[in-house]
């Protein structure tokens, strides 16, 4: 039995988001695409080829979207909106006391494409092909230079870049962290999933009965995390996390969910929490049989048949790779600080076995105090978050 | 056929890069999936891509496609009938 | 609190990948993955001693996956499309995947890229009970494709090293060990034919 370790005071909080998706630019964009359920899936307008399937996309609106260095200045754009609003505290810590953690899956990985085509390519557009290059100069952007780290871990990399941050702060190598991720919508990886037959040429259906694959998606989303005590009381926290690996098959789940359902016990006795204590589950959902199944039967096992709420927002955003992990998270603080529950956009008729506590339409709440955030990825990796109130 | 069957193998092998293993260690009736060299879905990827690349033959659905992967007879008889079409 | 002890390390290189006997499967790895395996496999280890369940793994990629990323790529054109199986390798943290499948770990894991010290966030798992024991692994995977593209000499080089709470091993970890590609170099000293 591992030593149980326990969030004391003062912990680590959540004072500022930054968001821009395939629903538009801007936080309050998001939050106003959740209350509608609305979907920013559209016929990829980007680029076409006759490798790819006929694509359903997540992708930012052409007027918002930077097309040399995408994915640094998807970042930017995250970054700005997310300082901004924790302006007040940040003002007041020292550079070097700011940490900067990216979560991406491919960094810049136009510049390899565009080099591959003999195509113009910018110095920093080809130096950005390297996380944790783009992560240092994201770092220097924002005057913050204390630690710097580039996490990737496939599509658990926003909630392990969250967790690092977290780690930073409590060991005390930082008070404040900015966590960004981004991944930008690209050729390369829609030629991938495209080869791996993933994709639902229609748009994903997160667990509906006629879900068939995922709908590649991009953004740049940034949470920025300081010491609980320099937050206001009212600010939401990191209650535990927990990670495990499936052990199984490199791009197919644990069939039984076995990895997940770990990885979520360990995130609840990191917090202190037992599974009544959930009221809201923000699933990773990615629309392909096989996840969504393995995640309904994940959360089978962890709550019974007291399953809390459930929703998917991959259906309004698409996969995010990278960003997924921190744009859903931004997410449920939507949720918690709004009220609300959110639905499944796209989702039409529940599969079988899928959650009793599916929600396909958001409804409002009297208060929800208590998020849990799950994400997986190839490679077998599994990632569960608690966010709380207080 | 035979040689068919025999150069499939030999394809196999080099696509999947399967070391360690010779052609002649492959049974024609062998299960390719399950059993047998014990393939799995990633591979069934591959070796539709290069059924793509080496015989030119297209499998839109892989469902409808399964039985010609039973086995590498099956195979050699599913490029057979393809190229007589 | 336990000491955290070095268990065990090791350090290889293309020639360890050439002559290692892993299986039918192991040549559809990309380079890094073999690589990042052979180093595990060097370390010498019986995972039955330890709580699998228990033991984390932590990755540095130093060049992340670009060197699979282009060999990927340049397959695009292919009548059959660009390869389903290197397209699963287009990912840093990849290896994590075969480590954790061949040695059946569901412990936590981690992957930095770039200069990301993996030395100090082994020891940040071990030290809030996520993990009894952690094997880090460095990959650095530069093919000539790429040595001009990132400003970076060729390279293929990988090394492990175990870390336990307490327990026997090579020594206690030092305050300085951060560096483990520094660390391997010095506790397997060794000809690599670069």
């Amino acid at each position: 039995m591992s030593e149980v370790s326990k969030f004391s005071r003062p912990g680590v909080a959540i004072i500022g988001c930054g968001a821009i998706t395939a629903v538009g630019r801007g936080v309050d964009a998001l939050r106003a695409a959740l209350k509608t359920n609305s979907s920013g899936l559209k016929p990829n307008a980007r680029f076409d080829s006759p490798r790819f399937q006929s694509s359903i996309v997540g992708a930012v609106p052409p007027n918002d979207f930077p097309s040399g260095d995408p994915a640094f200045h998807l970042a930017v754009a995250a970054l700005g909106e997310a300082c901004d609003e924790a302006r007040n505290v940040l003002s007041s810590i020292p550079a070097a006391r700011i940490g900067l953690v990216l979560s991406t899956t491919k960094a810049n990985i136009a510049a390899l494409e565009q080099l591959a085509e003999n195509e113009p390519c910018s110095d920093d557009a080809r130096r950005h092909l390297q996380g944790y290059a783009l992560a240092v100069d994201l770092a220097a952007g924002q005057g913050a230079s204390g630690p710097v780290q580039c996490v990737s871990v496939a599509c658990v990399s926003g909630l392990v870049a969250l967790q690092q941050g977290a780690k930073l702060i409590l060991r005390g190598d930082a008070d404040a962290v900015l966590v960004v991720g981004v991944d930008h919508l690209s050729s390369f990886v829609v030629a991938g999933f495209t080869a791996l037959k993933a994709i639902d040429p229609n748009g994903c259906r997160p667990f509906d009965r006629n879900r068939c694959g995922l709908s590649p998606g991009e953004a740049g989303a940034a949470i920025v995390l300081v010491r609980g005590d320099l937050a206001p009381s009212s600010a939401i926290s990191m209650l535990g996390w927990g990670g495990s690996n499936d052990a199984n098959h490199l791009t197919g789940p644990s069939r039984d969910g076995s990895g997940l359902a770990l990885a979520i016990r360990r995130a609840l006795n990191a917090s202190g929490l037992q599974s009544p204590d959930i009221g809201y589950v923000n699933a990773h959902g990615t629309g392909t049989p096989y996840n969504d199944a393995m995640e309904s039967m994940a959360l089978r096992t962890v709550f019974g048949e007291k399953c809390p709420p459930v929703s998917a927002a991959k259906g309004m955003l698409g996969h995010t790779l990278g960003a997924a992990g921190v744009v859903e998270t931004i997410v449920c603080i939507l949720a918690m600080e709004g009220r609300f529950l959110p639905g499944t956009p796209r989702l039409i008729e529940p599969a079988e076995g899928t959650p009793a506590g599916l929600m396909r339409d958001p409804h409002v709440v009297d208060c929800l105090n208590v998020v849990l955030k799950l994400n997986t990825g190839f490679g077998g990796i599994n990632g569960a978050l608690i966010l709380g109130h207080g | 056929m035979e040689s068919l069957a025999n150069e499939l193998k030999v394809r196999i092998i080099k696509t999947l890069q399967l070391e360690g293993v010779q052609p002649e260690q492959i049974d024609d009736d062998a299960p390719l999936f399950g059993a047998g060299l014990d393939l799995d879905s990633i591979d069934a990827l591959e070796l539709v891509a290069m059924l793509e690349n080496s015989y030119g033959i297209v499998i839109k659905d892989l469902e409808a496609g399964r039985p010609a992967f039973q086995s590498i007879r099956a195979l050699a008889s599913f490029i057979q009938a393809k190229r007589a079409a | 609190m336990d000491k955290i002890v070095i268990a065990a390390a090791s350090m290889v290189g293309e020639e360890d990948v050439r002559m290692a006997r892993l299986g039918t499967r192991f040549g559809r790895l990309d380079l890094a993955s073999q690589l990042a395996l052979v180093a595990v496999e060097a370390l010498g280890v019986n995972f039955d001693l330890l709580p699998r369940e228990l033991i984390g793994i932590c990755l540095a990629a130093r060049a992340g996956s670009l060197a699979t990323d282009f060999d990927f790529w340049r397959g695009r054109d292919n009548a059959g499309g660009p390869s389903p199986t290197l397209f699963a390798y287009t990912l840093p943290s990849s290896a994590i995947g075969e480590i954790a499948i061949r040695h059946r770990l569901t412990g936590p894991n981690l992957c930095l890229t770039g200069e990301g010290s993996i030395i100090p966030e082994a020891c940040d798992l071990l030290r809030r009970g996520e993990a009894q024991a952690c094997l880090c692994v460095f990959y650095n995977v530069v093919t000539p494709a790429i040595a001009g593209l990132i400003n970076s000499p060729a390279a293929a080089l990988a090394g492990a090293i175990l870390l336990r709470l307490g327990g026997n091993g090579v020594r206690e970890l030092g305050e300085n060990d951060r560096d483990i590609e520094k660390m391997c170099r010095v506790l397997c000293p060794k000809d690599l034919a670069s």
